[in-house]
């Protein structure tokens, strides 16, 4: 008779008995204290001209003063609107990263929580708020948010569509390959922007910027992809008279392909449950 | 590896370093983690424990303490990557942890291919405290590019910079040495009895290189011995074996039509195995962990420790460092190295640190070079999955030091005494006892589905040491 396999009682030797701390919190780097300190200094000499110029309209007249007052901070209040406004943007794609790290982690408490959040702020998912607290695993958790991502995601390919027979058109009639650079960022930037809404993230420019540094350099995901854009491409651009009307057929293909990519790549990166196997 | 001969490889490797310094300044980086070793030393459990491990980790499990720690605890997730369009198939690690776990459980067979895997490491920002930097750049993530591929193939890394001339006399030498020249002996009279100026009939080419091929195998099998080139004619790959293979030392070299044959063959070889394997695979490591089966080699005896010796020495010098003035202007080049003493789980604990030191020695020459050049080197000791525990065994009377474990073939418990592990390669006097060969042990009980990876000896000192800073 065999004996016993060695049992080191690993399982219970790998739980860490308290959460990890990060040994070095907040140490800046070179680069990070260069830009704060030309920060404090535009930031800085900026709001004491302000207050100086402020305190010269008071010593003018009491109403320069106030007119002044007024509109520099109006001023003020916008600009931190908009840097608000910003920062929301990114710390709705924070949470994007947050869930899909939790679900990687089999993290169920964490992945719920989010997943909470996001559904509240999805049309299409706000429904599933009672399943979702009621979920007992991951896998039920990922189950229950799979066939509202692939809807989100089946419009989202409905929306590179429509964005890559623009591009097609745009590039078809477009004067110079200049212009081509300049339309399609635009578009691509716009398309971004509308699947990005779809599954409930509302980014400004930092967060665009963000979704966009995903989409292009996220190879696996690229990569994944090309077979259903291929097929999608064909599908498009095999129609006789958009054919027949686009003179540089070539590019066009080209530009149309590259926006169905973009929309098929953005929507991987905005879901927040693991990928369809 | 890349020299001024190769201009088409210099500009590669420029392009290779501008897009990894590129991904470095975004935050996504990539490493290329070669695991070179010779044939038998440990690769693939090395992968699959290290595989297994590192995915437990980004789970939050503590699998890795000095991986951990040397990532100050920003290792925030781990996955594999998806699959591209790889040509290469993938490294199956579930399929290894399935048979290692399985009743009765099955080391992992003789790699006979080249396999792949990528994991992607997730890694907090170290200077992010409000997420800003994170959110427009998004989550720093470090991909690790793993290979595996047949030991036996490494050893044809020395032959690219010989001539057949060069190979055959090389070669020759190290058959007629030691017991090599018993097993060897119908090959040697075979090559010695074909006349000057023989023609180049297929038949004697066969037979040759039959009978080389089984001096090959025999040396490998019966003697321990790993310098044995090529490698593809004991390991041929999926295709199995092709014309190509079909060559065989010949004391003249390359004179009268069989020797320029023999030498087109070896030229030819020579040129598939840098097109299909160096040159893809090899050309671009950041980071090699070398492994080498040191207590299988000294309970093998004199001369198969020296072979083993000898052939790490080929190996390492043939291996391209980063420290040359062409490799700083192309920002490639390997950055650490970290020399691996496998099975150390075979030896009690206070034994292991003899095992490191006699590794040291071995590898002081390439180590020195490596640091010459800039780069960083380690001398580790480890099991990549831990089959034993310390125990006292009685020898002569006394108590010794001894390992306990489960054999593998018949399943009984058994305890083992490997002998003293000298410090520095050792003398005669130590060959005076006799040789044994240690057992296989069963590994140990863990759940391969669970995720919790399985338990090893070190195998996070020495991640720590190769990737521990990229992250």
């Amino acid at each position: 008779m065999s004996a016993p396999r060695l049992d080191f009682q690993w399982e219970q030797a790998v739980v860490p008995v308290a959460p990890a701390p990060l040994v070095e919190p907040s140490r800046w780097g070179g680069i990070g204290r260069a830009l704060a300190g030309a920060g404090l200094i535009a930031g800085g000499i900026a709001a004491l001209s302000a207050v100086n110029f402020i305190a010269d309209q008071f010593a003018r007249g009491p109403v320069q003063g106030w007119a002044t007052l007024g509109i520099l901070g109006l001023g003020v209040v916008l600009l931190a609107g908009g840097v608000w406004r910003e920062l929301r943007g990114l710390w709705s794609i924070r949470h994007t990263d947050v869930a899909r790290a939790a679900f990687a982690r089999s993290d169920l408490a964490k992945a719920k929580a989010e997943a909470l959040r996001w559904a509240a702020s999805v049309e299409q998912a706000a429904p599933l708020q009672p399943a979702i607290r009621d979920a007992r695993s991951i896998e039920a958790l990922a189950a229950i948010l799979a066939p509202v991502q692939e809807t989100l995601t089946a419009e989202a390919a409905g929306l590179g569509r429509a964005a890559a027979m623009q591009a097609f058109a745009m590039t078809a009639v477009s004067p110079s390959a200049g212009l081509d650079v300049v339309i399609f960022a635009w578009r691509g930037v716009r398309l971004v922007r509308q699947v990005a809404g779809l599954f409930g993230l509302r980014p400004g420019f930092a967060g665009t910027l963000s979704l966009l540094r995903r989409t292009l350099f996220d190879a696996a995901t690229v990569g994944a992809t090309d077979l259903a854009v291929d097929a999608a491409a064909r599908a498009l651009l095999s129609n006789p008279i958009l054919q027949h009307v686009a003179g540089e057929a070539a590019g066009g293909a080209v530009a149309a392909r590259r926006m169905l990519r973009l929309a098929a790549i953005t929507a991987e990166g905005c879901r927040i449950g693991p990928p369809p196997r | 590896m890349s020299d001024l001969l190769d201009p088409f490889g210099l500009f590669r490797d420029a392009a290779y370093g501008a897009e990894r310094l590129g991904r470095s300044l975004i935050g996504q980086e990539r490493i290329r983690l070669a695991v070179t070793g010779l044939s038998r030393a440990g690769k693939t459990v090395f992968l699959t424990s290290l595989l297994a491990n590192l995915l437990a980790a980004g789970r939050g499990l503590n699998t890795l303490d000095a991986l951990g720690k040397a990532a100050g605890g920003r290792l925030h997730a781990v996955r594999v990557a998806p699959p591209g369009n790889e040509a290469l198939p993938r490294f199956d690690v579930a399929g290894h942890l399935a048979a290692l776990a399985a009743d009765p459980p099955a080391w992992p067979p003789r790699t006979e291919d080249l396999s792949t895997l990528e994991l992607v490491l997730e890694v907090r920002r170290q200077t992010d405290p409000v997420g800003l930097v994170s959110g427009v750049l998004g989550q720093r993530t470090v991909t690790l590019e793993l290979l595996d591929y047949p030991g036996e193939w490494l050893l044809d890394l020395p032959m690219l910079r010989q001539d057949y001339a060069a190979w055959s006399a090389e070669t020759l030498a190290r058959l007629r040495r030691g017991p090599r020249a018993g097993i060897a002996a119908e090959f040697l009279a075979f090559i010695e009895a074909l006349p000057a100026g023989m023609p180049a009939e297929e038949s004697t080419v066969r037979r040759g290189a039959a009978l080389y091929r089984d001096v090959l195998r025999a040396c490998r099998d019966r003697l321990g011995f790993r310098f044995l080139q090529p490698g593809r004619l004991l390991n041929p790959g999926p295709r199995g074996e092709t014309p190509l293979l079909w060559f065989f030392p010949l004391p003249g070299g390359a004179a009268g039509p069989l020797g320029r044959l023999l030498a087109d063959r070896h030229a030819a070889y020579i040129a598939a195995q840098r097109a299909e394997f160096f040159e893809p695979y090899f050309r671009r490591f950041e980071r090699q962990a070398v492994l080498v089966d040191v207590l299988g080699a000294l309970h093998a005896g004199p001369e198969a420790f020296a072979d083993t010796a000898e052939a790490l020495a080929a190996i390492a010098d043939a291996l391209r460092y980063g420290g040359g003035w062409m490799d700083w202007l192309t920002g490639v080049g390997v950055q650490r190295v970290a020399f691996v003493a496998t099975k150390a789980d075979h030896v009690p604990e206070r034994q292991r640190h003899a095992l490191e030191a006699l590794l040291g020695s071995l590898t002081g020459g390439p180590a020195q070079r490596a640091g010459a050049a800039g780069v960083s080197s380690s001398v580790h000791s480890m099991a990549a999955i831990r089959c034993t525990e310390d125990d006292v065994a009685t020898l002569e009377g006394r108590p010794v030091a001894a390992v306990r474990g489960v054999l593998l073939e018949s399943g009984k418990p058994a305890k083992v005494y490997p002998g003293d592990i000298p410090l520095k390669p050792p003398g005669p006097d130590y060959w005076a006892h006799g040789f044994f060969e240690m057992p296989e042990f069963q590994p140990p009980r863990f759940d391969a589905a669970g995720g919790h990876g399985v338990p090893h000896l070190g195998l996070d000192a020495v991640l720590a040491a190769l990737i521990g800073d990229a992250l």
